[in-house]
């Protein structure tokens, strides 16, 4: 696409060197008395100048017309378009063929050279926009593309609530806008091009974007890769704010995750300190019963202090979302006999009947989780049941779950729901399940006494799990 | 190095749990040096090179687990980590790092007492050839599981992550310790695949599933063989 016609002058300068250098040759070669072998090679040089300069049309024509000025000036007998001797025939064919030849091969040569030119210019323009697109802001890199484009004035339209930006005083007909970018194809509106942009194409998710271009004079060879370099600032530009601000949340989770580090040591180095005294007079005060009964209290608490530091801090760490539940297949009875083993003081003397059905599947649960809501419930259900009565612990498969129930013969659940009376352990016990992909329900057990019902999920098959 | 009573070095940033500690310590039969960080840790093992090391996790200017580091880069000498509940990402840390046991605060002074019995008892002795637990007899040489009179049929990768657990009895044993033995370390084997090689070990040894007696799970680490040999 040539965007510059040739004025009416410069084809006049083209054709009238024609004739100008024709002669001028011809009569410098006549003063110097020059023979036709001379003349011939000084006229075969003012055609490839020609040529050169005007091109292949010009080129032609010089050459038919310098092979008459040879055979009228020079080629015996001069004065007239007669040829005589045969040899000057072939003579003046050879120098026709010559110079036409040689006018042709200049002038695609100088064509070509024009040409990569072009592109080169093209090109540069292209390596300064790219340049300046990826270091520069969104409203600078629009006025820059613009620029590369040939024109002052235009505006970018992104998707959905991005803001518009707008270079010079550009006319905006929004239904070219909204046509554009519906479609693929450059839309004319007088002199107004309005362009498509594709943006965030290939890694799925792609938006629509229009570059509004006034009056763009460059060629579409600049046109089309100026808009795809915009197309991949705008993502630029995109992808810096996503990576901000994910860079925040991980800070916020950093942040997150050293606080609650830190308030569980300090929770915990107290408690600590605690146990090993308390263990310590255990040991010193043997033999003595009086003090050792209130000691044991002592230790109770203590424990159950630990417990909903423990619980409080498990459910602060999943809600914060700086841990996740890793669920993994654990049998009913290992989990039985952590709780147990975790509340061995509170469970001290009470007989816990255990009964697990026969092939009952492992549960599908994240140990630690599942362990913090199970000792909950047989901590509520020790504390219902009165001393010397047994409690029972029961798994079982139903449907796809395993349905863990912590049985007692307390007074079973108070008269108008379970949720007012519910204590501070059961209400984590609840989150805490739901975390890991359970739930929790409290029954009236038939006989007298609750029922406390914990569904978790059954673990795949192990050869699901090897499958992936 | 022979001393009367092995020493035991007590590394933790609190007073009160330091003093406890090597008093309750020392009640029981050890020696024991105390230091409040892991800088004075470490130089307290180059200069007395203890029998064994308790040590806590987070502490000021060298945290516990530079202080594994220290001593790994010298011996074998036990390391027991006090670490936190919830903090499953640090114990599983401490024992890649060379750590061999964990007690998870706040503990019991009986539970410590055990760990650290079954940590002496391990660098005095090797492993033998015929485990024995109650009820259960690991024949290494000839490569049988009796319990009673009855042999208990195993595939060869249940053997052996049954002779890896029972060999480290009272220790734990991580996932990627049983995948380095068993496997070799073979590229494709994940957690998942050690878990259904446990799983049908734990269906075809554990006499009662209700309370199970031998393999225990130790949530994010691994597994940890509970049952305690008998001579």
């Amino acid at each position: 696409m040539d965007r510059h016609p040739a004025r009416w002058w410069q084809l006049l300068a083209k054709w009238a060197a024609v004739p100008l250098a024709l002669g001028g040759v011809t009569l410098a070669s006549r003063a110097a008395g020059a023979n036709e072998i001379t003349a011939g090679l000084l006229l075969l040089v003012a055609v490839l100048g020609l040529a050169t300069w005007g091109g292949w049309t010009v080129g032609a024509v010089a050459s038919v017309a310098a092979t008459l000025c040879l055979n009228f000036f020079f080629l015996h007998p001069t004065g007239t378009f007669t040829i005589e001797a045969p040899s000057n025939w072939v003579a003046l064919g050879c120098f026709l063929a010559a110079s036409t030849l040689v006018s042709r091969l200049v002038a695609r040569a100088r064509q070509q050279a024009a040409e990569a030119l072009a592109r080169q210019r093209e090109l540069e323009v292209l390596y300064e926009l790219s340049f300046d697109l990826f270091t520069s802001p969104l409203g600078k890199a629009t006025a820059r593309t613009l620029r590369a484009l040939g024109t002052e004035s235009g505006a970018l339209f992104l998707a959905g609530s991005e803001p518009v930006i707008l270079v010079g005083a550009p006319e905006v007909d929004g239904t070219f806008v909204d046509a554009a970018r519906n479609g693929s194809r450059i839309l004319e509106d007088g002199d107004t091009s309005y362009i498509p942009l594709r943006i965030g194409g290939g890694i799925g998710d792609e938006t629509g974007g229009v570059l509004l271009a006034a009056e763009p004079t460059a060629p579409s060879a600049v046109l089309e890769p100026a808009v795809r370099l915009l197309a991949l600032a705008v993502e630029r530009e995109r992808l810096l704010r996503e990576a901000a601000h994910l860079e925040g949340v991980r800070e916020s989770d950093a942040l997150k995750t050293a606080l609650l580090r830190a308030v569980s040591h300090d929770l915990r180095t107290p408690l600590t300190s605690m146990r090993l005294e308390i263990e310590s007079l255990e040991r010193r005060l043997a033999g003595r019963s009086e003090e050792l009964a209130s000691l044991r209290g002592l230790s109770r608490q203590q424990e159950r202090l630990t417990r909903r530091i423990d619980n409080l801090l498990a459910l602060a760490r999943l809600e914060a979302g700086v841990a996740r539940p890793h669920p993994e297949p654990t049998p009913a009875g290992s989990l039985f006999r952590a709780a147990r083993e975790s509340l061995a003081l509170v469970l001290e003397g009470r007989d816990v009947q255990v009964r697990i059905q026969p092939g009952c599947p492992d549960l599908w649960a994240d140990p630690s989780v599942s362990l913090e809501v199970l000792v909950n419930l047989l901590e509520n259900a020790a504390r219902a049941a009165p001393p010397g009565q047994p409690l029972e612990l029961a798994a079982e498969s139903v449907a796809g779950h395993v349905r863990i129930e912590v049985r007692d013969r307390g007074p079973g659940l108070p008269a108008g729901g379970e949720g007012l009376s519910e204590g501070l352990g059961l209400r984590i016990a609840r989150s805490l399940a739901e975390a890991d992909g359970g739930s929790i329900e409290l029954l009236d057990r038939p006989g007298g006494g609750t029922i406390a019902r914990l569904d978790l999920p059954a673990a795949p098959e192990l050869e699901e799990i090897l499958a992936g | 190095m022979t001393r009367p009573k092995p020493l035991i070095l007590v590394i933790d940033d609190d007073a009160d749990i330091r003093r406890s500690l090597s008093r309750e310590l020392a009640l029981a039969g050890y020696d024991t040096l105390t230091a409040a960080d892991g800088v004075e840790g470490r130089e307290l093992f180059e200069h007395h090179r203890p029998d064994l090391v308790v040590t806590d996790v987070a502490m000021p200017r060298a945290d516990g687990f530079a202080v594994i580091s220290a001593v790994r880069r010298t011996d074998r000498t036990p390391v027991l980590v006090l670490s936190v509940r919830g903090e499953e990402e640090d114990k599983v840390r401490a024992l890649d790092l060379g750590a061999d046991d964990y007690v998870t605060k706040p503990f019991s002074l009986r539970e410590l007492l055990a760990r650290v019995r079954t940590q002496l008892r391990r660098t005095l002795t090797a492993a033998p050839e015929i485990l024995r637990f109650p009820d259960l007899v690991i024949d290494r040489g000839r490569r049988s599981v009796m319990q009673g009179e009855s042999e208990v049929r195993l595939t060869p990768t249940e053997l052996a992550i049954l002779e890896l657990l029972a060999s480290h009895a009272g220790r734990p044993v991580t996932l990627r310790q049983i995948i380095g033995t068993v496997w070799k370390g073979a590229p494709a084997t994940t957690a998942d695949t050690v878990r259904v090689h446990v799983g049908s070990l734990r269906r075809k040894l554990e006499p009662d599933p209700a309370n199970p007696r031998y393999i225990g799970t130790e949530p994010w680490v691994g597994y940890r063989f509970l049952a305690e040999t008998v001579e």
